[in-house]
């Protein structure tokens, strides 16, 4: 089973605000079951292009359904690359859950692009599944359009939280809020 | 954010700081391709890395570090490798 949902979006920022904003949109408001993010490899290719590989921890949110095939789960990883072009002033991600891809494999890209002076953005989820039995499957497909949705409008305000920080107190003041103490 | 080993949480900061003044008013100028942060990120690194293998999850980022999205038409290397 493979389902793909798409949805685009402009941000009124320009594309150095979106994309500082990506690398620091942990903690928000919007996204409290995320417990830590890690970086574990960045490098400058030969290029001019930044990768950036990293490891979020969130608190388990796996569907209900299959939880009695998981038993004690609690944190999922998941991990997460990017590639900045800074003189096309784009930027590609994919992230992807590490654990129990046989069950349910999620995989999201998103491309932010410089349009005038703000950010387009698309992204696209795609759910696979080969858990079939049991009539798992429909469920599975109706949590996935269920959860694509919340997913999308909540990483957007969670972004838009960010960005405005950014923007109205500078990256100075942002940052001394970041070292003193994350809001959960 | 925090890193999720409280013993790296300080380093990691220290980084994302120094990190975020470079990409915004270097890299994405094409003032700097140098990584200014090499100290600091070697510091978190060793930290990172040490956590994650005392809690047993070394081989399952290996296993994803080798995922390609970017290359090979976007697919990964273990579905390419599945074919062989």
């Amino acid at each position: 089973m493979v389902k793909f949902f798409q949805s685009s979006h402009s941000y009124d920022h320009d594309f150095s605000t979106v994309s500082l904003a990506f690398f620091n949109r942990y903690p928000n408001p919007y996204a409290s079951h995320v417990l830590a993010a890690d970086t574990i490899e960045r490098y400058v290719d030969t290029d001019g292009n930044l990768h950036t590989t990293r490891l979020i921890l969130k608190q388990g949110r796996l569907p209900r359904f299959v939880k009695p095939f998981l038993k004690h789960i609690s944190e999922s990883w998941i991990i997460e690359k990017s590639v900045v072009d800074p003189k096309q002033m784009e930027m590609e991600t994919w992230s992807s859950n590490l654990e129990h891809r046989y069950i349910l494999k999620v995989e999201e890209r998103t491309t932010y692009r410089r349009e005038g002076a703000g950010t387009w953005s698309q992204n696209q989820v795609s759910f696979v599944s080969n858990f079939a039995g049991w009539g798992v499957k429909d469920r599975i497909e109706k949590w996935s359009l269920d959860r694509f949705g919340e997913n999308t409008a909540k990483s957007r305000q969670g972004m838009a939280f960010v960005m405005d920080l950014l923007k109205e107190k500078g990256l100075m003041h942002f940052q001394r809020v970041q070292l003193g103490h994350d809001f959960k | 954010m925090n890193s999720f080993a409280p013993e790296c949480t300080k380093a990691k900061k220290e980084y994302d700081n120094c990190f975020n003044n470079w990409y915004s008013e270097k890299f994405l100028k094409g003032e700097s391709m140098e990584n200014e942060c090499a100290d600091l990120w070697h510091e978190y690194e060793d930290c990172v890395k040490a956590a994650l293998a005392k809690k047993g999850v070394g081989k399952m980022i290996d296993e994803a570090r080798k995922q390609a999205p970017f290359e090979n038409g976007g697919k990964l290397v273990e579905e390419d490798e599945k074919k062989k």
